[in-house]
């Protein structure tokens, strides 16, 4: 074996199992019936300590760490943290022991906008408002360091395969998807669990406000195995969809936002050497910008729109897209294509194909 | 099927505590040079000390050309900043930034300083009274969209990694699958961070931190000293830096990680051994192989005694083990991307750097650390360790490129 390299794995990699824990409750089924029937899963909040001006948001109901995963081990665990490590878990549990016979051979890829910005002003403010700078909580500074819900996810879940934490805004369960094919190519792991994880509480809140966003925001979960279509045969789970490829795209001003996507969808379409009415459905992140770009693209394909539903998920929302588009491939063409499209404001255009 | 292509380092981009640019960080790491003073970029009144490897001769918009330092936060400047430098130092043409790259940044902390400002607005006046420019720039993707602006790239993959310590190994990684698989021909990786009140008080809370000094692998070691830096890479694939008649400072032979799934802070001896061991089967060496390993070598004694024990679990007879930390500092996201920087500086100039501040080296770590003079060698292959919370292990592995 010459660099990990033992033999060609860049065809078939597929999709076989996922989780989410959305607005719309606990597990895919609750995800796929909300997403079927078009409920709005935004609430009121009645927190006195979140922006007065933007009292909805898509939150995951009557969800905590401890009412979660109980009193063990939770004391210090903070939102973002419980929301990956209970995901992580439903999909480790729908697999079954077999998903984990070689902890070693698993990775774990895991988006966050930036770890729990709640956990790091928390964290700063106990320094400032306490008698002394270092009345702190030393059980909760690891949650203040970006790693730690994929870590936490890790120790739970036995999960000993590379374990990293992806960052990039609304692209980021794109680019964590990007990471984890790469990681498989390269031979690293035989399967990954990929997904990204966003949280809701009030110092994001605050942050998105001030930031000028008043759209309603969102949190939840949304998690993937991605493993080679025998190892899924083998272990009796069913292949729902091919991952294709992943591209990016960078604008640099908000003129370019159009074209970035137009770019980064045609690249994708080339390099799958596929046509844009093979793409049966899209699951966009809602940018207008890059629904205009879509339309031009593609020809009349299934439109799927998360963000309305369940709010601004920012680092999760492309992972809920995914799901969604796995929800609505159960019914398409089979051979026929989904397309995920994420825009950020920041710059960043990203799109994933995959073969249903 | 073929082989896969292999990957060079063609552009360094070091902005440290020790020198800005890759040759004063050169010259900084064979003299010796210590990055250690008092902090100036938070108050420190408080605390029992406050010494830190901070950089005080930075100014963003000296270095940039493209991205409006308003924009960006302190670690996404130095990360922008790092990126150009890099790309100078490789002599790209514009046109190899037009074609497909991948952009991939470690951190620890994002735009911790803005977020330690952020913190203290609202203690001072409430949640609805921050600043809406730190709001607007302080997601830690920014880091990495910080070097897409600067640049002007356009067909690119820019992400930031954020496991922890370990970041700029792993962000080092990602750029060597991408450019083995083909994805692309060109990568900018490496790692940041800034100096930040937040982290110093966490590790001071748990009593890791120095009063003024970081000795590792020293038997009266007190601690790590928190920093700040960068480090972001040009890696190429060796046909393309051959096309364009590119300096190669090293190749990057192969990498490994894992995960021990134990312990949010404590570090794993054995997954540690056995992280090193899946980066020497990746860049097709034997640990004799190895002329030195740049230690993740932080200076406390959790981490030197596994590292060090790890270390004799793998090698027979283990080579120089060094840490420039004792140089520059606990730079946390951007650590392992300057060691990964400073192997491919030893393997080009011919030296190994020092442990600095060293008297006594710990009979329980037993390492020739090379102690405060750097030696004059021939170097064919560095290994760089890095160790993150959470029991995140990158490994990384240069060699001279033939």
């Amino acid at each position: 074996m010459v660099n990990g390299f033992a033999y060609d794995r860049s065809g078939d990699l597929v999709i076989s199992a996922w989780a989410a824990l959305s607005p719309f409750g606990v597990g895919a089924d609750a995800f796929a019936d909300g997403l079927r029937f078009g409920s709005v899963a935004l609430t009121e909040i009645e927190d006195e300590q979140v922006p007065a001006d933007v009292r909805t948001a898509g939150v995951i109901p009557d969800f905590s760490p401890r009412t979660s995963l109980g009193r063990r081990g939770t004391r210090s665990m903070d939102r973002v943290t419980a929301i990956a490590v209970k995901t992580v878990g439903m999909v480790v549990e729908q697999c079954g022991p077999g998903l984990m016979a070689a902890p070693d051979r698993v990775g774990l890829t895991l988006g966050t906008g930036s770890g729990s910005v709640q956990s790091v002003i928390d964290f700063s403010r106990d320094s400032l408002t306490g008698d002394r700078p270092y009345d702190v909580d030393p059980a909760r500074f690891p949650n203040t360091v970006m790693n730690k819900a994929a870590a936490e996810s890790a120790i739970w879940h036995h999960v000993r395969g590379p374990n990293t934490t992806i960052a990039g805004e609304n692209a980021t369960g794109l680019l964590s998807l990007s990471y984890a094919a790469r990681l498989f190519r390269s031979g690293r792991c035989d399967r990954v669990l990929v997904g990204s994880v966003e949280e809701y509480t009030p110092q994001r809140a605050w942050l998105s406000w001030h930031a000028g966003f008043r759209a309603p925001l969102g949190e939840g979960a949304a998690v993937f195995v991605l493993e080679h279509r025998d190892d899924a045969a083998d272990s009796g789970r069913t292949a729902q969809a091919t991952l294709v490829c992943t591209r990016f795209h960078a604008f640099h001003e908000p003129a370019g936002c159009g074209p970035a996507v137009t770019q980064c969808v045609q690249n994708a379409l080339r390099q799958a050497e596929a046509r844009p009415e093979d793409v049966a459905i899209v699951a966009p992140s809602g940018n207008d910008d890059e629904l205009a770009a879509l339309q031009d693209i593609l020809h009349d394909p299934q439109w799927l729109h998360c963000r309305p539903l369940l709010g601004d998920t920012s680092a999760a929302s492309a992972s809920f897209q995914l799901a969604a588009a796995l929800v609505a491939g159960r019914t398409a063409a089979k051979g026929t294509l989904a397309l995920i499209t994420s825009v950020d404001p920041s710059g960043t255009a990203g799109c994933a194909l995959l073969r249903l | 099927m073929n082989a896969p292509r292999r990957v060079v380092i063609s552009g360094l981009g070091v902005l440290s505590s020790i020198g800005l640019g890759a040759d004063a960080y050169a010259t900084g790491l064979r003299t010796g040079r210590n990055g250690a003073k008092p902090i100036t970029s938070f108050d420190t009144t408080g605390f029992g000390h406050g010494t830190g490897t901070e950089i005080t001769d930075f100014t963003a918009a000296e270095w940039l050309r493209r991205a409006d330092p308003a924009t960006l936060g302190r670690a996404a400047q130095l990360s922008a900043a790092a990126a150009r430098l890099a790309v100078e130092d490789a002599g790209l043409p514009d046109s190899a930034l037009r074609r497909r790259t991948l952009v991939s940044v470690g951190t620890t902390d994002g735009e911790s300083q803005d977020l330690d400002t952020l913190a203290a607005q609202q203690v001072r006046r409430g949640p609805e009274h921050m600043d809406r420019r730190l709001a607007g720039r302080v997601s830690a993707g920014r880091l990495a969209a910080g070097i897409v602006h600067e640049l002007g790239l356009a067909d690119t993959e820019a992400m930031t990694i954020g496991t922890a310590c370990a970041a700029g190994n792993y962000a080092i990684g990602s750029g060597v699958d991408a450019i083995r698989a083909g994805d692309v021909d060109l990568a900018l990786c490496g790692g940041v961070d800034a100096m930040c009140r937040k982290t110093f008080t966490g590790f001071y809370r748990l009593g890791a931190v120095a009063p003024d000094t970081c000795r590792p692998f020293d038997r009266d070691r007190e601690g790590i000293l928190p920093g700040e830096g960068a480090a972001i890479l040009v890696l190429e694939s060796l046909s393309a830096a051959r096309a364009r008649n590119a300096r190669v400072y090293a190749e990057v032979l192969g990498y490994g990680l894992n995960c021990d799934a134990l312990s949010p802070v404590a570090p794993d001896k054995a997954t540690l051994a056995e992280c090193m061991r899946l980066a020497q089967t990746d860049a097709g060496v034997r640990p004799e192989d190895v002329d030195f390993v740049s230690a993740h070598g932080t200076g406390t004694r959790a981490n030197d005694l596994t590292e060090a024990n790890a270390i004799r679990e793998v090698f027979d007879r283990p080579p120089p083990v060094v840490s420039i930390k004792s140089m520059l500092g606990h730079t946390m996201g951007a650590a392992s991307a300057l060691s990964v920087a400073a192997g491919a500086l030893a393997i080009t100039k011919g030296f190994i750097p020092p442990t600095i501040n060293h008297r006594h080296t710990d009979p329980e770590c037993d390492v020739d650390c090379v102690p405060n003079v750097a030696r004059t060698a021939s170097v064919d292959v560095v290994q760089n360790n890095a160790l993150a919370f959470g029991g995140n292990n990158c490994v990384v592995i240069l060699g001279r490129c033939e």
